[in-house]
């Protein structure tokens, strides 16, 4: 089952790489990354600068002195990650929506399902193939909120918080995208999916006012911000290493259940 | 090796439309056997339920014994399938394309190389080794379909339109090909080319709306005039339902 299962990944990643969008998606996502970061990079200077300035003394300030929520991480590492997993929604269903439905729509799944391959085996290659490409995103942004750590004197457990965070939460959306492209054979529609279903989970804060405060608090919990958060703070809680680890094993599963859906078609 | 195929009222229902009605049939190992209708007759269904690639509505397919509904994957570890209008990855070279399907197959190390080197003197496939798939004939595209089908010796082979869009030539050189598994392999061989059926098989079965119309051997048919004298009689010019 291992080798199948290398072969598989072997081909997934041949056909990722054979195609542009994986550069594409690379390149734009590495810059869109940069961009931002440098953004609030530059906005918490200027912060530091007009408060250290004298003309801050006539606002109750003392000359010099800088409030204490003022600081790397509010200003710089917690906006930034906040921006580097909502750029994983706009990027991730660009490169998810062909994986599963490309294979409907050429056929190619015919000769796999009657290769002797058990359907969780394709679809444990293509969504471990997916994350390692998730993986490899966060890999050429790291650099950003690395410089953060090692030159804003953060501790180096909020880089790895950070990067826990985005890998759970990128396979989570990157899941749900494949989960999408699974039951269609048409990559425009798990387009449209891939990014529905994430950007309604993202957060149903707008909701709050209309619903009970119990139904509320459920929403809450259910949306992906609520478990985002808390890693570039440097806290990694095992209540949302569990909920993104869930929806990762139910997009998983879902694309199993549609590859055993074809055969009772 | 070769295989023992029995269908027992098999059936595939589509919503309201009926693709396979109660078809049965048997197939003796080492058979070249034919399926031929017209088009939505049910045979491409028939090969996807034997194949394990759909379940059958009611009924069952059995291979050597071996149930194809309850233990898919022990059947399709028996069976080769070259299926209709070759299903490829176009980006991979040809040895690779070979390669990968081996070792999906289970195949490694020194039994892969010669199951990949038989496979690809047996199609004539030498000059196309290193090229992409995507830049084949279509003559070309079906013998890899036929190699990736051959790699790991199975008892039954499926083979469905083989000749079909490709040019005299090419055709002639596949049904050379053909004939080459006669004895090595259960075949079975679904095709539009009714001279085709007559000339490479040992028994062909007409099916017709789902059902089976007609079954008869070379030898009868050779009796009765031809084959297509037989198609003409039992579904005429009518055409079936489902693609």
């Amino acid at each position: 089952m291992t080798r199948r299962l290398w072969t598989l990944a072997r081909k997934e990643m041949r056909q990722l790489f054979a195609s542009p969008i994986a550069y594409v998606v690379l390149t734009v996502y590495v810059a869109l990354t940069g961009i931002y970061f440098f953004q609030h990079l530059v906005s918490y200077n200027q912060l530091l600068f007009v408060y250290q300035s004298e003309g801050m003394t006539a606002g109750g300030f003392d000359q010099g002195t800088v409030p204490s929520q003022i600081n790397v991480l509010n200003e710089v590492f917690v906006p930034s990650a906040e921006d580097f997993g909502l750029f994983l929604l706009v990027v991730l269903p660009l490169v998810t929506m062909r994986v599963f439905s490309e294979e409907r729509a050429n056929g190619t799944d015919e000769l796999l399902l009657t290769s002797g391959l058990r359907p969780y085996e394709v679809a444990l290659a293509k969504h471990g193939v997916t994350y390692l490409f998730v993986m490899l995103l966060l890999l050429g942004s790291a650099i950003y909120p690395a410089v953060v750590v090692l030159r804003g004197g953060l501790g180096f457990e909020h880089l790895v918080a950070l990067y826990a965070g985005q890998i759970f939460y990128g396979c989570a959306v990157a899941s749900l995208g494949l989960a999408c492209s699974s039951f269609t054979a048409s990559q425009i529609v798990a387009a449209v999916l891939g990014y529905a279903i994430p950007f309604v989970l993202l957060d149903f804060a707008w909701l709050s006012n209309t619903v009970s405060e119990h139904v509320a608090a459920i929403l809450r919990e259910a949306a992906l911000l609520s478990h985002y958060g808390s890693f570039a703070r440097g806290v990694i809680e095992l209540r949302n290493v569990v909920y993104f680890a869930g929806i990762t094993a139910f997009g998983w599963l879902a694309s199993v259940a549609s590859l055993e859906l074809t055969r009772a078609r | 090796m070769s295989a023992k195929i029995e269908a027992r009222r098999v059936c595939k229902r589509f919503g309201s439309v009926v693709a396979l009605d109660e078809l049965s049939l048997e197939i003796a190992p080492g058979e070249v056997f034919g399926l031929i209708g017209p088009n939505g007759a049910g045979k491409t269904t028939f090969l996807r339920i034997l194949t394990g690639y759909w379940l059958a509505s009611d009924g069952d397919v059995f291979v050597d014994g071996i149930s194809v509904t309850r233990e898919r994957f022990r059947v399709q570890a028996r069976l080769g399938y070259a299926c209709e209008q070759p299903k490829l990855y176009a980006d991979h070279r040809v040895d690779t394309f070979l390669r990968m399907m081996g070792e999906l197959r289970g195949l490694s190390g020194a039994r892969l190389r010669a199951a990949v080197g038989v496979a690809v003197e047996r199609l004539g496939l030498e000059s196309v080794i290193a090229r992409r798939i995507g830049v084949l004939s279509k003559g070309f595209r079906q013998r890899v379909a036929l190699a990736q089908a051959l790699l790991h010796e199975p008892a039954l082979l499926v083979v469905d339109e083989p000749t079909v869009g490709l040019d005299p030539a090419q055709q002639i050189e596949l049904r050379r090909i053909l004939a080459g598994f006669r004895g090595q392999h259960t075949v079975i061989l679904c095709t539009h080319q009714l001279h085709e059926a007559e000339m490479l098989c040992d028994r062909v079965a007409l099916l017709d709306r789902g059902r089976l119309a007609a079954l008869a051997t070379a030898d009868e048919i050779r009796t009765g005039g031809s084959l297509e004298a037989l198609f003409l009689a039992k579904v005429g010019h009518g055409a079936g339902v489902v693609a």
